[in-house]
């Protein structure tokens, strides 16, 4: 596996190849192992590694961008010079500002030995674990064990110099009776804090809970949102709301609607890559150190992320979300916290009289993108809340809600968060009750 | 080439690997995309790499690399036997590979102009004159045109004496045009919805589409949409049109009928199936209009090739025979589960993965309807076109899926347009509604390039035939 050292080195190399006005180098190194388990038995592992370097030259404020994983000499000296060739023919950009200038980059040890020497055989140990609990309730266990490196180095000819290793484990678990499922994850930068069979008797547990599901009416009920359902709703958020790009263009729910109470007091959303917690790197793909950058302060909107292109029309500040270039998505938040509240998830359902509790939800698109109206399933423990408390498992729902408008009637946060996605861009979360929530069907 | 899959093949044999094969692909790609007249990206990519996968123990194991020689041909091969032997240490019953007569030869896609050769500047031209055309439309604000080209060459050996060289083209161009306005965002799309049309071809497929010509009428509906009144909450008569029931038939046909759905070896991740593999042959999947095939033969197809990644030649197969399932996407490793061989459905993205079970060409056969002839009977309804959004469930029985423009049937007639429209439905239910479908007159096929399934997650490139159809009494405006 390629070293930071030996990335920066690469990338720097590509930059001194690259005859342009301006030149950035992206060198991204991955190796990465998955074991999938299926039916209580492995089904699947595979391991694999790989290394790309991505040149972006500039001329005459004319943009080119090329990438291979062909490292030799001659083929790197080759993506150099597609770079220069797609550039010379492209037309200028008159709002490019310039590739960015270095800053203080925090430095931070994120990659551990205990999560690079996971090997297939302790992953095959994690799996037993895990579909252990499944067989010994009479329930299937599928799911994966994946530990991953990642090196990333960025280098420009304004004297970015910049190189990370970050490292991930994940672990997921759907447990599955005949009819009834539940489901369990995990998200470490470190896998000695895997503890699989814990995983494993959480998501048994939630399944033999699900047995039986039972109908509901569509219509709008109060809903307790489990962390994986909320790191879905943060997920879509950024993805049509919190890029700087999709706020210029009036796409976002915070178009127009800086410093006005967009969604519940309870809501304070940050993207916080610098948190001693966080995962990934400290800076984006273009070398810039990523700001702390509060979104959604108490509710109230203050503004999107920002990159080297969008910051300049948006007036504030650069920071530090650029994804790889070409890049048409615009700047995009990778370390998502929403701020932890004071209830534990008992207090949440305690709270509720008639309503509905939700582990996490199932193949999320988005129908409306300004109110972010999203359409999805619930999945894998979906419950009915009576009274405050659980009643009986319901089958899987299907909503279509406009989520800006019900984080609005966010009447509840627990104090515990956790972190689900990868290590690439995790979200930090609790779990929420949201007193208005619009179910619009259900499955068989 | 074959030097080095011999390596590896000869190095997982030494291993105790019961059964290797090796594939390295070199593949290209190149994207141009323009935005509100600035050029947003042009990207060129090249990636070339090795995979090896074994059967030992009776478990698989895979191991990758972008180093392609023989000496690491043989090291990753070693690696993958020590992965399957970590495998087997949760084991299940052992992995059983449907016979195949081993493959040989070689395979190439059509390609009239390789995109790879017109200059940049050519492209170009034809992207910034179809954005200029589409702002001509005050009301459109933003404004998209793209284009996108893949080269591939696969090498493949097996342990059983297969070894076959593919090489294809594929090349891709839409158009889009939004209309904003008052924190309201629509959408038109040419000739379809996220990254437009793609097919196995050369440039000749970009300049037959004409986005230029087609870039006015887009953004003239574009901006008709930002006025159009949202479709009234109902159960209606709705006639789909191709390129939207080809998404239909993906989500609601395709992927429950992938075996290993079936067989609960997605089941965590892109989910099971409500297709049990004892409904072959008797379970109603929908009317006696609804006949869908798989086929790996159509030609310029994204679902085409010579042979899939288990080495099983292209075939065409029934999945749906006039409304009864007959048949389910298979490979060799979940077809003995059937009691059939592989209908070739084993598909791979790129060398640093393995095959699973992916569609090909999964196409609603056509019928006899004209499509003015459907809009006539179909008296009072509505019809919708183009993709917006899509979900279902993991047993894909529960969808409901988005539409960029709809347009009301009054009195056997296209009348007034409405915005994202959507509908919902239950998947038996849906396909035994359908009473009518639109003849070879109207039927295309329809590349979808981002196909997601499995973990680490893989973009299968497929592709669906479709023609316009009718559905009774099916649930739109939903939410709304």
């Amino acid at each position: 596996m390629m070293t930071p050292d030996e990335a920066r080195s690469l990338a720097k190399a590509a930059v001194s190849l690259t005859c342009a006005d301006e030149v950035e180098a992206l060198v991204i190194a991955e190796t990465s192992a998955l074991t999938r388990f299926a039916n209580n038995r492995i089904n699947q592992n595979v391991a694999g590694s790989d290394a790309l370097v991505n040149v972006r030259a500039v001329i005459d404020r004319r943009v080119g961008v090329a990438s291979t994983n062909r490292l030799d000499d001659a083929s790197l000296k080759a993506c150099c010079d597609a770079a220069v060739a797609a550039a010379k023919v492209a037309p200028a950009d008159p709002d490019f500002p310039g590739l960015p200038s270095p800053g203080p980059v925090l430095e931070v040890n994120r990659a551990y030995d205990a999560t690079r020497t996971f090997d297939a055989q302790a992953r095959a140990h994690a799996a037993r674990a895990i579909v252990d609990e499944s067989k010994q309730r009479g329930l299937s266990a599928a799911g994966k064990v994946r530990v991953a490196e990642h090196v990333i180095a960025v280098a420009n000819s304004h004297g970015i110099d910049v190189g990370q290793a970050v490292t991930g484990t994940q672990a997921t678990v759907l447990s599955a009776g005949d009819s009834g499922s539940g489901w369990a994850s995990f998200l470490s930068r470190d896998a000695s804090e895997l503890h699989p069979s814990e995983l494993g008797i959480e998501a048994a547990e939630l399944a033999l809970s699900s047995t039986d599901p039972t109908d509901l009416d569509p219509g709008e009920y109060p809903v307790v949102l489990g962390s994986e359902a909320v790191a879905d709703i943060m997920d879509f958020l950024a993805y049509v709301g919190f890029s700087a790009k999709a706020y210029v263009e009036g796409r976002s729910f915070l178009s127009n609607h800086i410093e006005d109470d967009v969604m519940s007091e309870l809501v304070t959303i940050t993207d916080d890559a610098l948190a001693p917690h966080a995962m990934g790197t400290t800076f984006d793909f273009e070398g810039v150190p990523k700001l702390t950058t509060p979104l959604i302060e108490y509710g109230v909107a203050l503004g999107p992320v920002t990159d080297s292109y969008w910051a300049p029309k948006t007036g504030w500040p650069n920071t530090g979300h650029a994804l790889p270039a070409p890049n048409p998505y615009g700047p995009m938040p990778l370390n998502l916290e929403m701020a932890a509240g004071e209830s534990t998830l008992e207090e949440l359902i305690g709270g509720v009289r008639r309503g509905v509790y939700v582990t996490r939800f199932h193949y999320v698109n988005v129908e409306d993108p300004v109110p972010v109206t999203l359409t999805g399933m619930t999945r894998d423990g979906t419950f009915l809340i009576e009274d405050g408390r659980l009643t009986r498992p319901l089958k899987n729902l299907r909503f279509t809600q406009p989520m800006v408008r019900a984080m609005r009637f966010c009447a509840g946060v627990t104090a515990e968060r956790r972190f689900v996605g990868t290590e690439e861009g995790a979200s930090l979360v609790p779990a929420i009750l949201l007193e208005a929530f619009n179910f619009t069907g259900q499955t068989r | 080439m074959r030097d080095i899959i011999e390596s590896a093949l000869e190095a997982a044999r030494l291993a105790g690997a019961t059964y290797a094969d090796a594939r390295v692909v070199d593949s290209s790609r190149e994207e141009v995309q323009v935005a509100n007249g600035r050029l947003e990206g042009v990207d060129r990519s090249d990636s070339f790499g090795m995979g090896v996968r074994v059967l030992v123990d009776d478990s698989w194991g895979f191991a990758a690399t972008r180093d392609v020689t023989s000496d690491q041909a043989a090291r990753v091969a070693r690696e993958a036997v020590a992965i399957g032997r970590a495998s087997a240490m949760v084991a299940g019953p052992p992995v059983r590979l449907a016979p195949v007569e081993p493959a040989s030869g070689t395979w190439t896609g059509p390609c009239e102009i390789d995109p790879f050769t017109v200059p940049l500047e050519e492209k170009l031209a034809v992207l910034i004159a179809a954005d200029e055309a589409m702002r001509s439309e005050d009301a459109v604000s933003i404004t998209k045109a793209s284009c996108g080209a893949y080269r591939f060459r696969k090498w493949f050996g097996s342990s059983e004496g297969a070894y076959t060289e593919q090489s294809w083209h594929e090349t891709g161009a839409g158009i889009v045009a939004y209309a904003i306005a008052d924190s309201e965002v629509v959408s038109r799309s040419y000739p379809n919805s996220h990254g437009g049309g793609w097919r196995q071809a050369g440039w000749e497929y970009v300049i037959g589409l004409d986005i230029v010509g087609n870039a006015p009428r887009v953004a003239d509906e574009a901006a008709a949409l930002l006025n159009a009144p949202e479709v009234t909450p109902g159960v209606v008569d709705l006639i789909i049109d191709a390129s939207q029931l080809a998404l239909q038939v993906h989500e609601s046909i395709g992927h429950p009928t992938e075996l290993d759905r079936v067989l609960g070896e997605e089941a965590a991740f892109a989910g099971t199936s409500w297709v049990g593999i004892a409904d072959l042959g008797s379970l109603r999947y929908g009317s006696e209009h609804v006949t869908v095939s798989a086929d790996a033969t159509v030609p310029g197809s994204l679902g085409s090739f010579g042979w899939d990644d288990d080495g099983v030649p292209a075939t065409r197969d029934l999945i749906v025979t006039e409304g009864v399932l007959t048949g389910l996407l298979t490979s060799r490793d979940t077809a003995p589960e059937i009691d059939r061989p592989s209908n070739g459905c084993a598909r791979a993205d790129g060398w640093n993965r393995i095959p699973l079970v992916r569609m090909t060409t999964v196409s609603l056969e056509p019928g006899e309807w004209s499509f003015a002839d459907l809009v006539a009977d179909t008296g009072e309804g509505l019809y919708v076109e183009t993709n917006n959004s899509w979900s279902i469930d993991d047993k894909r029985l529960n969808f409901q899926f988005a539409c960029e423009i709809g347009w009301e049937i009054r009195r056997g007639e296209l009348s007034r347009m409405v915005r994202m429209p959507n509908y919902t439905g239950i998947t038996p239910h849906f396909w035994a509604s359908c009473d009518a479908v639109c003849s070879r007159d109207h039927w295309q096929v329809w590349g979808l390039p981002n196909c997601g399934k499995g973990e680490p997650m893989q973009t299968a490139h497929v592709a669906h035939g479709a023609s316009p159809a009718r559905f009774r009494g099916v649930q739109v405006g939903v939410g709304r």
